[in-house]
């Protein structure tokens, strides 16, 4: 093992730097959201696509940056510290991967200019009222109609189906067969007729989550993904990609570097709350655990690279300590912030937010994290059923 | 000690359960959300018809002389709906500081109003630097010669909305220590702020420039305020615990129901051993906090002030610690609905949030107890 550091890795780092610094203003410095309004994220992805940056995660072939692991943290965690917005995480780092394991020529001439141009934004149509942690019982069906899929059902929980040009959704072609098999890939055009989307408030105060609807709904036969009832191994696939992902280390790293800045500005009585004994501990702990997250990523990352069959216990473990960490920064967080933790400052994407509430620069958004964190240990695969991954695979229990 | 409620008690118990059972389900307490800032004025009324306004005030200024029991009784009823009353802030938190407070004429006239719930008082102590902890006060009150004038700043008064008067801890130019005074609610000089709360109770952060009060206004003698202070504060703790003991029975409750019917990989989710050990360490989780809360309410009874304030303290940190655990694993075990506003689970986290940080947070509760320990060890 060699721990020496990489001398390229601080070169690079200058590299992204420049280049942000030259991005607009107004795409920089921009409100703590766990996702950026539709709009941002579009020019956000034309300004990447532009420096040849349209595809940070892919590897050069598929048009990507072809960045190795360490590169990609650095540059998420400097867009993250410049506060550039987000990217759409479902094109870049689900459902593009698996455009481009499984895609043909055909619907990657269709969908990757649009992809590289920010011009559809794409959200996830896996999880039913009915299929949540059991997600190969779902239900929707897709009936062979000449040459359209005619698809019937409920999706549930869809993020930003709101702001999304396109799904990718999971649907049942074959009823007859073990439910695994008879499952599908489709991608599908959200102006379609038939599909209704309906918004479902969090307790974050915030509207990202939908129920989305299917009737009657015509998809061309061409936007199967792979081949009928390939469904599956392509979502197991995509998953596994979720995994890594999931531990958000460039938020983490933003929500410790803010957690600082809080703990050397908030006052408790005279003294700086970093000042305070059991503030200073739990801070202390917070960092250790953040630096162990961040190797513990880096090895995830290298496993999966190298496509070693550990990368998936492993990935598991991170996702839950990194998703449990989340929660407990952002509460720590708010907590920091005294009794005005307590207020429900408006949502940071409030169009026009009311009243100028104590605090609200510093405080903007971070109670709607913290509720919104809550969903981490949900959403991806729930920490119990991670855990139960683990002890099978590790243990064969 | 006997844990079991005396017959009477059990009888004060069954009743609030039952208003809330009835009067409170989830669904009206959505339309309360929505429509205003306090809940409504026909459950206060009935608060007040019912004597709970009045369980735990002494006989002598028109309230029923009950002990800190009955109050809890009707807190961790009360915590089970969630509700959004300020029965904390001005039946509890004011109330007794008023009760514990020597100014006789001030009693005599404002106690009996408070019991039959026709006038409400809010206790306005906290500042932004103090957290919760009475000790630290900055808001100055100068001698005038009508009585004194107030300058300074109070966060987060609980019940504010529709108080009639506030009851502020300030320090008198010139003498030691902190002193209790009565505020008219529209006074000059007084800004008032609302602010909502995360669990949709709404609080006002309130300033003072320059606000006259009468000498008349001054509740306990001049520098001695922070002992009664204490009193109500006491009083406060033990009730917003209280009130969580009935958030997580509450959790729990709904959390196992959900377990019996929703279905994945063809089975309840209930059967998964998994989760039910999750739910018995919650549950032990809610008894270990009833427990303390149990310390609590014998401190009340039995102990010295500063005894007792150390194991409020440590109630305090405990119970709201338990309670942010219960309820946000509650959230967890439901999956995807309970992340969902029109879902009830997630909003029992969302007042365990509040609450461990309104009357001081867990970890400056957990400060003062190492505090009091260090002090203890060395003495
Ligand atoms: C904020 C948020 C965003 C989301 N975004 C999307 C999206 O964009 N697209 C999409 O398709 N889906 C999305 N999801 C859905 C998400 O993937 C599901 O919520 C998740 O798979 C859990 O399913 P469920 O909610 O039905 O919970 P359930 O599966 O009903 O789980 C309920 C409880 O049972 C436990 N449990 C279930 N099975 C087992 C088992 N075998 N052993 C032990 N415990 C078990 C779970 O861990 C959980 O505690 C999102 C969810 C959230 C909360």
């Amino acid at each position: 093992m060699d721990f020496t550091p990489d001398s390229s890795l601080a070169e690079f780092r200058q590299e992204v730097r420049r280049f942000l610094q030259d991005v607009p203003a107004d795409l920089k410095g921009l409100r703590r959201a766990t996702r950026s309004p539709r709009e941002e994220v579009m020019r956000w992805q034309k300004v990447l696509n532009d420096r040849g940056w349209g595809a940070p995660y892919w590897a050069k072939e598929h048009g990507g940056t072809g960045w190795t692991v360490p590169q990609i943290l650095v540059f998420d965690d400097e867009c993250s510290a410049a506060g550039t917005p987000t990217q759409d995480g479902f094109v870049h780092k689900l459902l593009g991967p698996v455009l481009n394991a499984f895609a043909s020529p055909e619907q990657k001439a269709q969908h990757m200019p649009a992809i590289f141009n920010g011009e559809r934004l794409w959200c996830q149509g896996f999880s039913e009222p009915g299929s949540g942690s059991d997600l190969a019982s779902l239900q929707t069906r897709a009936v062979r109609d000449g040459d359209h899929y005619v698809v019937n059902g409920q999706k549930i929980w869809t993020s930003y189906a709101h702001h999304a040009d396109w799904i990718f959704l999971l649907v049942r072609t074959n009823p007859d067969v073990k439910k695994q098999a008879g499952i599908s890939f489709l991608l599908v055009d959200m102006k379609t007729p038939g599909i209704t989307v309906r918004p479902i408030r969090s307790i974050d105060d915030a509207h990202h989550l939908n129920e989305t609807f299917f009737d009657n709904v015509r998809v061309p036969v061409g936007n199967l993904i792979g081949m009928e009832g390939q469904g599956w191994s392509i979502t197991k696939f995509l998953l596994n990609n979720e995994h890594a992902t999931a531990a958000d280390l460039p938020e983490l790293k933003r929500y410790m570097r803010e957690l600082k800045q809080f703990a050397s500005t908030l006052h408790v009585g005279d003294r700086l709350l970093l000042e305070r004994p059991e503030f200073a501990l739990k801070l202390a702990r917070l960092d250790a655990e953040l630096q162990a997250l961040e190797m513990l990523v880096q090895r995830v990352a290298r496993l999966e690279q190298e496509h070693r069959p550990e990368s998936h216990t492993l990935g598991s473990m991170l996702k839950i300590r990194a998703t449990e960490f989340q929660q407990r920064i952002t509460e720590a967080h708010v907590e920091a912030l005294g009794d005005y933790g307590a207020i429900a400052y408006p949502h940071p994407h409030e169009p026009n937010p009311p009243a100028n509430y104590p605090l609200q620069t510093l405080a903007n958004g971070i109670a709607n994290e913290m509720f919104f964190r809550r969903a981490s240990t949900i959403y991806g695969g729930t920490s119990e059923v991670q855990r139960g991954i683990i002890a099978k695979m590790l243990f064969q229990l | 000690m006997d844990f079991d409620l005396t017959s009477e008690q059990q009888l004060l118990q069954d009743s609030v359960r039952r208003y809330v059972d009835k009067s409170y389900s989830f669904e009206s307490r959505t339309a309360l959300l929505k429509a205003g800032k306090n809940g409504s004025a026909d459950n206060w009324g009935s608060f007040a018809a019912n004597g709970w306004l009045m369980a735990g005030l002494p006989e002598a200024f028109g309230g029923l002389g009950g002990s800190v029991l009955e109050t809890s009784i009707i807190a961790q009823q009360l915590g089970r709906a969630l509700v959004l009353e300020p029965y904390l802030g001005c039946a509890v938190l004011a109330a007794q500081t008023l009760a514990a407070c020597d100014n006789t004429a001030q009693k005599e006239r404002l106690l009996p109003l408070l019991v039959e719930g026709s006038s409400r008082v809010a206790l306005a102590y906290s500042e932004p630097g103090s957290r919760g902890m009475p000790e630290t006060v900055a808001l100055r009150a100068e001698r005038s010669a009508e009585g004194f004038t107030l300058y300074g700043l109070k966060s987060l008064v609980m019940g504010a909305d529709g108080a009639d008067a506030f009851i502020v801890s300030a320090r008198i130019a010139g003498t030691q220590g902190i002193s209790l005074l009565l505020v008219d609610a529209n006074s000059a000089g007084l800004e008032r702020q609302a602010l909502p709360l995360h669990d949709g109770t709404w609080v006002e952060e309130l300033n003072f420039d320059g606000v006259e009060v009468g000498a008349e206004a001054l509740l306990a003698d001049a520098g001695k305020g922070l002992a009664v202070l204490q009193e109500g504060l006491a009083y406060g703790i033990v009730v917003l615990c209280s009130g969580l003991i009935g958030s997580m029975e509450r959790t729990l409750e709904v959390t196992a129901e959900y377990l019996k019917v929703r279905k994945q990989f063809g089975v309840p989710i209930g059967s998964f051993q998994a989760l039910q050990h999750r739910m018995a360490d919650m549950a032990a989780e809610m008894e270990i906090a009833r427990s303390m809360l149990h310390v609590a309410l014998s401190s009340m009874v039995n102990d010295t002030p500063p005894v007792r304030d150390k194991t409020l303290s440590s109630a305090k940190m405990l119970i709201c610690r338990a309670a942010k655990l219960v309820c946000g694993q509650g959230i967890q075990l439901h999956g995807g609905i309970g992340m969902t506003e029109e879902y009830l689970v997630g909003h029992y986290f969302k007042h365990a949030m509040v609450a461990d940080l309104l009357l001081g947070s867990s970890d400056s509760h957990e400060a003062a107890c190492a505090a009091a320990l260090q002090a203890e060890l060395r003495a």
